[in-house]
């Protein structure tokens, strides 16, 4: 059994998916948490001065979504055929898109009138568009009532979680033009070793 | 023998990295160029709207690095084993960076903002993304394990991007670095597709 850690700091941000996945396989793993104090010192030992890391018996991964890939694979969650595969993979980066264009104006955006504008967009037409897609995506795998590719959770429930804890967050009901994915938000929250980790993560603002 | 059909516009763009894995493997499929007026009506149909898209085996894929690793999977490019495999995940995710500034930078329409966009570039985020991936690569000249893997060809053809807009030796004191680059171009497949590749404007 590796031993594995990952290095973040005190949040979901973007060290949840790996996080999701790891309790999905039941992965027993040290969650630190980096005080930001702290991050000078151990920026130049992370491969690309980012977080998050996973450390793998001593060898580092970064870049979230590769993290999440390799702890999927780990325990046969990352799709079973190369085309189940891929399809994963593309809804993952779809949903970090999406990810991204939300960090866009939350963090990066300091004017806030362009900050206002930019919510907008991406509440109003954007987002909408986005889950049209997923929403025919999902329906397209034997209708919608299980997960995203094949019979079961991959990495790519992972990041949807991620990104439907912060539209919801924003707006409530932002899912109900959209009962699959809806529905699915709650079995990915009622998944084993996914449901534990929920009911004990920190409380934290992102 | 599996079909595989590329559709993407008149570029090289997003599409460019899949096109060089499907010639370094020596893999054969239709390399569609849409005309931009031929977008719309395409545009629903793909899985998530946009391009490019990869139809093989009867499926249709998206979202250019995800297409890019399943033909680096079937070509044998992605690395020997899971932690070689996340290896070349990571370099390649950690190269969006970068393009993404390339690209915000290419569509600035304010000349000011463009000049300091570019500045910014050329003397801070290119020469500290080069240390770091020279730190990545292995005095053999590649990323993930000891062969040639995706990572490579990704790297290959964020430099010669970088190289259109920034010309200048970039790699230089990065011997690492330019041993990729030249295990890249040492590719038979490779060598010859660039030699033969349609002309587009980017």
């Amino acid at each position: 059994m590796p031993s594995y850690k990952l290095y973040y700091f005190h949040g979901r941000g973007r060290a949840e998916p790996a996080r999701l996945m790891l309790a999905a396989a039941g992965l027993p793993y040290e969650d630190i948490r980096l005080e930001y104090e702290q991050w000078p010192e151990y920026k130049p030992k992370m491969p690309m001065g980012q977080a998050p890391v996973l450390e793998v018996d001593g060898t580092m991964i970064c870049q979230s979504v590769a993290i999440a890939r390799f702890v999927a694979k780990e325990s046969g969650r990352a799709g079973k055929t190369n085309i189940e595969q891929a399809w994963a993979d593309m809804m993952a980066d779809g949903f970090v898109d999406m990810l991204n264009k939300m960090a866009d104006y939350v963090w990066y955006e300091e004017d806030e009138a362009r900050k206002a504008e930019k919510k907008k967009t991406f509440f109003d037409t954007t987002l909408p568009e986005f889950l049209g897609y997923f929403e025919k995506l999902l329906v397209a795998n034997n209708g919608g009532g299980g997960f995203f590719v094949g019979d079961g959770l991959t990495h790519a429930e992972a990041f949807f979680l991620c990104l439907s804890d912060d539209i919801i967050a924003e707006k409530p009901n932002v899912l109900s033009p959209y009962p699959k994915l809806a529905a699915l938000v709650e079995r990915i929250k009622t998944y084993p070793g996914i449901k534990e980790w929920l009911a004990k993560r920190p409380q934290t603002p992102f | 023998m599996p079909a595989y059909k590329l559709t993407y516009f008149n570029a090289r763009g997003r599409a460019e990295p899949i096109r060089l894995l499907f010639a370094a493997a020596g893999i054969k499929y239709e390399d569609v160029r849409i005309e931009g007026a031929d977008w719309p009506a395409l545009k629903p149909k793909t899985p998530m709207g946009y391009l490019p898209i990869l139809e093989v085996d009867g499926a249709t894929l998206c979202e250019s690095t995800a297409i890019a690793r399943f033909v680096a999977k079937r070509a044998g490019l992605v690395g020997k084993d899971d932690l070689q495999q996340a290896k070349a995940d990571m370099i390649v995710d950690g190269m969006k960076d970068i393009l993404k500034k390339l690209i915000l930078m290419v569509l600035e329409k304010d000349e000011i903002k463009k000049e300091e966009l570019k500045t910014d570039i050329s003397e801070k985020t290119l020469p500290e993304f080069l240390s770091k991936y020279e730190n990545l690569a292995n005095p053999s000249g590649f990323f993930a394990g000891d062969s040639l893997s995706w990572a490579d060809v990704d790297f290959y053809n964020l430099i010669e991007r970088v190289r259109a807009m920034f010309p200048g030796d970039h790699l230089k004191g990065k011997p690492n670095l330019v041993k990729v680059m030249a295990n890249v171009k040492a590719n038979p497949g490779i060598a010859k597709w660039v030699k033969e590749r349609p002309e587009s404007a980017f």
